[in-house]
């Protein structure tokens, strides 16, 4: 662990865009989005909660061109790779769920895979908690413990600097002199910190009387029929916004442009809510109730993920909750499905 | 620029011929630019250039490389515009995907094929591959229903079938409005399935066609007690992607495009929704 003070993480920052795009969040309207980092930049914020938009939107894009004409292979642009600052205990188990679909078996992603094996994660501590963070009952720490390449704990007046990766210890080998020793007083901070926002989440938790993890298993079939999910699905708009705005959802639309001279097959973000989603062209639909729809999201999230993956597809990050126009919250439909609420 | 291999890039392939079957049904034979090869009930993704494109599972013989047909009912935007496909047009084709028959399985075994509607598409290669390991079948049973004569997908080559030595077959259709427009087995494709001669607690049974014909039939077969684990279904989902992607062909813990679309019964029988 290393201490890097405010002034020379600006300058890492400012050296590593020689290899990457670099992107931070910067607070717009109360709100952290993230932006591209340029020297001039002085108005970032590392710590705090997670970003607006979630991480998936980087390498799994909104709209990409995926195929053009019969050209065989997949051709990307040769624009630098990406590096993210300031990413989230809960962003990172997004990835886990984005890696599993995008990466795993015979036929992965190649956009996916280019971005992800060449980007560079610079984590950090949660320094605050919003109240629909509950990333805890979801078994995280408001702070990262893996899967990252370097991990910042911001402090006063710097940071303390976790290796995670040997790409992580390369980007502290060349900015050596940079990087000062900790001290027992960067320490203490640092729990300090992490203390408070832990307390922070569990008082979330209590407050809307969110389940435990263990508590879930089984509890979708346990619930099964339209008893209970009509009512839960009762002011659900079908806008898909619980859909873009989480970060383990993946499912997408291939669609075509073009005529026979020069075609191209986009990818975009497709949503699990809107009715045609499994409909086939015979018109047969497996969920023609928007009820059943919102099961479904459920299901894949705490049914299927643990199933395929060991793990719930819900990070606790809360994005859901406030992107839903009908005010559907994830926290309490859990609690109703496991007899907390 | 870096070129990597493109799950989702077509390959450009020629329409050769475009045989008319049904007022509703076209078969389209497909020469691909390059070698192409599947396993029977493997299925690919067509492409109408700039339209959009579709799943279908092959209808032809796997042994040929050269040339794959599929078999297209009119039913939505994308096989409208196949319809509109002429000889010598160019489209593309993906794949192949899914995980296609166990036909190592049936060796050394009763098999009982049945077929209904649309559903003889990829039975028909199914039958191809079966009848070249015929001779390491214990038994081969076609069973084919469909609602008419005048729909009767490959109505000649199945009659043919009836009189094809070693090989027990029936076909039935719903309902004859003109006397001697057939002279089979007239009911649901359930009502000929009443004399089969195998050894039910072990034959297997794979069934294709419209979801309620698969659920009608797999009930039947339950029934005649034929076992849970030598069911073996088709499953109509809306796959896109191809590769387990995608997310629009999940049933329970499965995709069809991946782990299917053929399906052993009890591995999806607890999912509400299969016969949707």
């Amino acid at each position: 662990m290393y201490y890097l003070p405010e002034q020379n993480l600006h300058i890492v920052l400012g050296n590593l865009q020689e290899s990457y795009n670099v992107y931070i969040p910067e607070k717009k309207n109360n709100t952290l989005y993230y932006t591209l980092f340029s020297s001039k930049h002085n108005s970032y914020s590392i710590d705090e909660v997670r970003a607006c938009e979630p991480l998936k939107a980087f390498f799994f894009k909104a709209r990409e061109k995926v195929a053009e004409n019969y050209k065989p292979a997949a051709s990307h642009m040769n624009t630098k790779p990406l590096c993210i600052v300031g990413a989230k205990a809960c962003d990172l188990k997004g990835f886990k769920v984005q890696d599993y679909v995008f990466l795993t078996d015979e036929f992965s992603d190649p956009f996916y895979r280019s971005m992800r094996e060449e980007n560079l994660i610079i984590s950090a501590d949660c320094s605050t908690a919003l109240d629909t963070c509950f990333c805890m009952a979801l078994g995280l720490k408001p702070y990262p413990e893996k899967d990252y390449d370097l991990n910042l704990s911001m402090l006063e007046k710097g940071c303390l600097v976790e290796i995670g990766s040997e790409k992580g210890e390369t980007v502290v080998k060349n900015n050596k002199a940079l990087f000062q020793e900790v001290t027992q007083a960067h320490k203490q901070q640092k729990i300090k910190i992490r203390d408070r926002v832990q307390k922070h989440v569990q008082l979330n938790i209590k407050n809307h009387k969110i389940p435990k993890e263990s508590s879930l298993k089984n509890r979708i079939k346990k619930n099964y029929k339209g008893a209970f999910w009509k009512p839960e699905a009762e002011t659900c708009v079908e806008c898909g916004a619980c859909n873009t705005i989480c970060p383990t959802c993946h499912c997408f639309l291939l669609y075509d442009q073009g005529d026979a001279k020069k075609m191209a097959r986009l990818r975009v973000w497709d949503s699990c809510m809107i009715k045609d989603f499994a409909r086939v062209a015979g018109g047969a639909n497996p969920r023609p109730e928007l009820w059943m729809r919102l099961r479904n999201r459920f299901e894949k999230k705490f049914d299927f993920f643990p199933e395929v993956l060991g793990i719930n597809a819900c990070t606790g990050c809360g994005r859901c909750i406030t992107a839903c126009p009908a005010k559907i919250d994830i926290r309490k439909v859990l609690g109703r499905l496991t007899g907390n609420a | 620029m870096h070129n990597i291999l493109n799950p989702y890039a077509v390959i450009k392939t020629k329409v050769v011929q475009v045989i008319t079957e049904t007022p509703t049904i076209k078969t389209l034979c497909l020469r691909p630019e390059i070698p192409f090869s599947f396993k029977t009930g493997q299925f690919i993704e067509l492409t109408v250039p700039g339209i959009g494109e579709a799943p279908f599972t092959p209808s032809s013989d796997p042994a040929r490389h050269d040339e794959i047909e599929v078999t297209i009912m009119r039913v939505g935007r994308v096989t409208e515009k196949i319809h509109q496909l002429k000889k010598n047009d160019a489209v593309g084709i993906r794949g192949p995907f899914g995980s296609g028959y166990p036909l190592e399985l049936f060796k050394g075994n009763e098999v009982v094929v049945v077929g209904g509607g649309c559903g003889f598409a990829p039975v028909r290669s199914l039958m191809y591959s079966l009848f070249a390991i015929s001779s390491e079948l214990k038994k081969l049973v076609f069973r084919g229903g469909c609602k008419n004569p005048h729909e009767f997908l490959y109505k000649q080559e199945l009659i043919g079938w009836t009189k094809q030595k070693g090989l027990d077959v029936r076909l039935t259709v719903d309902k004859v409005e003109k006397k001697g427009d057939w002279n089979y087995d007239v009911g649901l494709v359930t009502t000929i399935l009443d004399d089969l001669k195998v050894d039910k607690s072990k034959a297997f049974a794979i069934i294709c066609g419209p979801p309620i014909m698969m659920k009608f039939c797999t009930k039947k077969f339950l029934e005649l007690k034929f076992k849970e684990k030598n069911l073996y279904l088709s499953m109509e989902k809306n796959m896109s992607c191809g590769i387990g992607k995608c997310g629009h062909c999940r049933i329970g813990r499965y995709y069809a495009c991946k782990d299917g679309p053929v399906f052993r019964y009890d591995t999806i029988k607890n999912n509400e929704d299969i016969w949707e």
